[in-house]
């Protein structure tokens, strides 16, 4: 019936925006849990039964970045700061490079089919959707060989090809979807290969290019397994220093780590609410559009 | 009794008023179309009549009952759509039977009537296909077979023909009328294109901007368009308009100025000199004199287009255009000038208002 | 442009052609410089003389395809930087699997044949694993169908606030399975955790979710069908509001009911959409590494041991690196046989849509 209604009228009331807001709020709830419990105190976190009402306070926040010490017992350096450049750093530039040469290979296969196209697209999206851990191994001796592992060079070089895939599958369907109308006219006025690029195709797809970085950052930003094997002390990425700040059983810091977590979801909120038009094709590497 | 009828009917979209205080009947076993430029509202009251949209106000009147508060299904309507709206995932059998789901036939009868239908509408042998293998005339004849196979309150038919090549139009045409003619029902058909609206209808109304212009039988619609639109929108090539003032009459012969010269015709209508008024006069209605006389009008040739038994002459009079279909024996070259000459009981007077006078 | 490479009648070079461009013989002659080398050079020289050998055959195949396009030239950086970092080290470890090789060893690789193979398909240990993941896969994809299909028909309407909510539903999918893994280690944690706690009130003793195999099982897919049924929903909403609205209007008209409705005109659109998110998701369940080893490390025992995981413990903590290949090849198949699927039926929908 109410299927029916919604046909008739063509829009639903503020009712279902009360059960989906019901619902929605299930569904959030357990992020919602982790930023409260990031700002509750140590005891209010560790509080049998769970406080829903507690004083906020943002202790957590600033010993993520900050020596802390908890009176009584040793000084605890987190190395945040570090992490949180890392993640940043590494993301940042092979996100940056995968942009740049995925593009050019997306135009590539797109524009200028080579024999096999369809062949060479299949095993590029083959790289991204095999398990990681098949990869792992041989990339672990290779760098071990090279003298590649807990660099920066390597993790970099390693992400920006776990990048490539996405970003051609992601870029391709953006230039499959262009009129060719309009690069033909602007081949007719005149205009070089290398123009018909940079003037017309390119600026129709900056929504594309920006969605592309945006899911390439938060791809590589939540990676683990890699960052796990192939970084060192010194290139540490975020997701690993929280999995071995949950590693050791005694004594986790569930205020801290809810702290961590909280800083790493407010940018993948904002994405989230922004690139909506674009999830779908985000999620499934381009490989659904509508 | 399958009768429509629209009392004070309105429909609002925020702002902007589609539908604007109607009033329309429909007796059972007519076929009126819904005539109108696009964005008229023609399509807005039909889909009132499914109830499709709910009216803002006014009443919708099915076979004697009033219906506003009824959903689509409960009225008992068939429509046709200008998509079709043909279910893709369903073969042309299935598709044609969907609608007699909702009643409580056997399955045998309900062969049976798909058919009947389909032998109706030559559909036979596409029965097994998907609406995706079909040709747009097929389409156009399921979703009209998923119409009639009901037995219905009122037929509506959105567009039916808009979708269809020139030379498809005029054979369905003909095939719709006869379909409908046998089925007795109160039925409404909207429609942009004058000539399906003519050949179809019991009577037409043309609406514009939300306000029916005139409802009218189609003979009468040609001959007695009741304003200025009407008399503009029916007929092709469209009617010449001609501004004119008028003069003192002289012996019983009306005098009008019409910018570039004078002329006299003999007209009924009771007109007040100094008037400014409207000659209204279809491009068939002239015809070529070699003498020029007071009741003529000068004009040089603009444009010459042929169109196959007649040719239409564009021909300029100082800052007005005059359109004159002659028989395409007649040839003429451009820049030439010619004398025409149109019979006053084939002329229509618009008043300031730009309605019609009546003689 | 676009047809100067396809319709490109350059007769096929015979393999044993002296040619730059004949990448068939460059293959082949690295196919056996890389056993070679393998067998009789130490791992590290083995190792650069079969890069060497690889990027041969790709420039091989970039002269190759060398036409009056300028499309070889675009794709061959990022080609050429999948070859190093995922094709190359995906052909070695092929290498490796058919030798006995340690990494934590320093003796030579030996040739051993199919046999590592052989110990991997005999292995209960392996089949155990399989089954597990298996199960994991079932559990976890039906009940994010379903959750995912219900947000759907929540979601495909237009309400105020929809975005809004829509954010907060979406949001879980973005986050990283570190998080994810976190959050839910949380939840389930024996004394303080909400979940311990809100059964405590029911039941009145402490509850251990992850001490039972079955309860460590449901951690795991309640997680992960959390994480991904937006996923799910977010296809089906694709699929809903495809479906042109005159084809509801010829229904109402035509008096269907809202089963004949569902049945008739909306499942077709979203039949495909259906199909491939299941694809999708199988393939993503079945490389389920990060949740697992995060929420219950495989345990109690290895009862939630995924393949995945146990490829890792078999690299990475057994050391046993010549059979995690073999194994990683056995899943390789698996994957490529499951996406190519996946990309049939996407192609499908597209030619359709």
């Amino acid at each position: 019936m109410a299927w029916r209604k919604r046909r008739e009228i063509g829009k639903a009331g503020w009712g279902w925006t009360g059960f989906a807001g019901i619902i929605s709020f299930i569904y959030f709830f357990p992020v919602l849990w982790i930023i409260l419990t990031a700002f509750k105190s140590n005891a209010d976190v560790l509080s049998v039964p769970p406080k829903f009402l507690f004083t906020p306070t943002l202790e957590n926040f600033v010993s993520v970045f900050r020596r802390s010490y908890i009176p009584g017992q040793a000084a605890v350096d987190t190395g945040f700061d570090l992490f949180f450049f890392n993640s940043i750093y590494i993301a940042g530039t092979s996100v940056a490079l995968a942009l740049v040469i995925g593009t050019l290979a997306a135009y590539g296969f797109s524009r200028y089919p080579l024999r096999g196209n369809d062949t060479y697209m299949f095993i590029i999206l083959t790289t991204r959707m095999l398990p990681p851990i098949i990869v792992i191994i041989p990339i672990f001796l290779m760098f071990r060989l090279a003298g590649l592992s807990g660099t920066y060079t390597g993790i970099i070089a390693l992400y920006t090809a776990f990048n490539l895939p996405f970003t051609i599958w992601m870029m391709k369907s953006f230039f499959d979807e262009l009129a060719p109308d309009i690069e033909d006219a602007g081949r007719l006025d005149g205009s070089s290969e290398r123009r018909v690029f940079f003037k017309i195709c390119l600026p129709q797809v900056r929504a594309g290019l920006a969605a592309t970085a945006v899911f390439g950052l938060i791809l590589t930003w939540n990676e683990f397994l890699f960052a796990l094997l192939l970084t060192g002390i010194d290139t540490r990425t975020i997701p690993v220093a929280m999995a071995q700040t949950i590693g050791g059983d005694i004594g986790v810091r569930w205020g801290l780590l809810a702290a961590i977590e909280t800083l790493f979801l407010i940018p993948v909120i904002v994405v989230v609410f922004a690139l909506q038009k674009h999830l779908l094709r985000g999620v499934t590497f381009g490989t659904i559009k509508r | 009794m399958s009768t429509i009828a629209l009392h004070n009917l309105t429909k609002r979209f925020g702002t902007l008023t589609a539908v604007d205080d109607i009033d329309l009947e429909v007796s059972a076993g007519e076929v009126l179309c819904l005539l109108g430029p696009s964005g008229c509202g023609k399509t807005t009251t039909l889909r009132m009549v499914a109830g499709l949209e709910t009216a803002t106000a006014g009443d919708v009147v099915i076979g004697g009952e009033r219906v506003n508060h009824l959903t689509a299904a409960q009225r008992n309507v068939a429509m046709a759509f200008q998509f079709y709206a043909l279910y893709p995932s369903l073969t042309v059998a299935d598709n044609l039977a969907y609608p007699l789901h909702a009643e409580p036939i056997a399955e045998a009868e309900r062969d049976r009537r798909v058919a009947q239908v389909a032998e109706v509408l030559e559909l036979t042998h596409v029965l097994r296909r998907l609406p995706g293998q079909l040709a747009e005339g097929e389409k156009q004849r399921v979703s009209v077979g998923r119409a009639i196979i009901r037995d219905p309150n009122c037929f509506l038919f959105d567009e039916p023909l808009s979708r269809l090549d020139v030379q498809l139009r005029e054979t369905m045409r003909g095939q719709i009328k006869e379909v409908l003619s046998n089925l007795k029902k109160a039925t409404v058909i909207v429609t942009h294109d004058q000539f399906e609206a003519l050949t179809m209808a019991d009577r037409i109304a043309v609406m514009r901007d939300g306000v029916i212009e005139q409802v009218a039988s189609p003979h009468d619609i040609f001959a007695k368009p009741s304003n200025i639109f009407v008399a503009s929108f029916i007929g092709t090539p469209q009617m010449n308009l001609i501004p004119a003032t008028i003069l003192e009459p002289t012996q019983g012969v009306s005098n009008f100025d019409i910018g570039s010269q004078h002329i006299a015709i003999a007209l009924k209508h009771r007109l007040r000199p100094g008037d400014r008024i409207t000659l209204g006069i279809r491009p068939r209605s002239f015809e070529l004199v070699a003498q020029q006389g007071p009741e003529t009008i000068l004009a040089d040739v603009d444009l010459i287009e042929p169109m196959g038994a007649e040719t239409l002459f564009h021909l300029a009079m100082q800052d007005h255009e005059l359109r004159v279909v002659v028989d395409r024996a007649r040839r003429a070259s451009v820049g030439e000038r010619l004398a025409v000459r149109f019979r006053p009981e084939h002329t229509h007077i618009f008043d300031a208002n730009q309605q019609l006078m009546q003689p | 442009m676009a047809e100067t490479a396809l319709n490109d009648t350059r007769a096929p070079l015979g393999i044993t052609e002296l040619r730059a461009g004949n990448w068939r013989l460059a293959l082949l002659v690295a196919v056996i410089v890389m056993t070679v080398s393998i067998i009789a050079l130490p791992g590290e020289i083995s190792f650069w003389v079969s890069l060497a050998a690889v990027l041969f055959v790709g420039l091989s195949i970039v002269i190759n395809a060398w036409g009056n396009s300028p499309g070889p030239l675009l794709v061959a950086p990022a080609l050429a930087l999948l070859v190093v970092m995922n094709i190359f080290p995906l052909m070695w470890s092929f290498g490796l699997s058919f030798f006995k090789f340690r990494v934590n060893r320093l003796a030579p690789p030996k040739f051993t044949g199919l046999s590592n193979y052989e110990k991997i398909l005999t292995d209960p240990t392996v089949w155990d694993r399989l089954q597990t993941t298996a199960i994991v896969v079932v559990l976890t994809v039906t009940t994010q169908m379903v959750v995912g299909f219900l947000l759907a028909l929540l979601f495909e309407r237009e309400f105020p606030l929809r975005r809004v909510l829509l954010m907060l539903v979406l949001t879980p999918m973005m986050l990283s399975f570190v998080a994810v893994g976190a959050f839910f280690r949380f939840y389930y944690e024996p004394t303080f955790g909400l979940l311990s706690q809100a059964v405590r009130v029911f039941t009145g003793e402490v509850f251990i979710l992850q001490a039972t195999p079955a309860g460590a099982m449901a951690g795991i897919v309640i997680a992960d069908a959390w994480m991904w049924s937006p996923f799910v929903m977010l296809l089906v909403v694709a699929g809903l509001v495809s479906v042109p609205k005159y084809l509801y209007e010829a229904a109402e008209i035509d008096r269907a009911s809202w089963w004949r409705k569902f049945r008739t005109i909306t499942f077709p659109y979203i039949r495909s959409l259906l199909l491939l998110a299941l694809l999708f998701r199988t393939i993503e369940a079945f490389k389920l590494f990060d949740i697992v080893f995060l929420i219950t490390d495989g345990g109690p025992g290895t009862s939630t041991e995924t393949i995945a995981v146990y490829v890792y413990r078999l690299g990475f903590q057994a050391f046993r690196t010549s059979q995690a290949s073999a194994l990683s090849y056995i899943l390789l198949f698996v994957v490529i046989v499951l996406t190519n699927l996946y990309l049939y039926f996407a192609r499908q929908r597209d030619a359709q849509v």
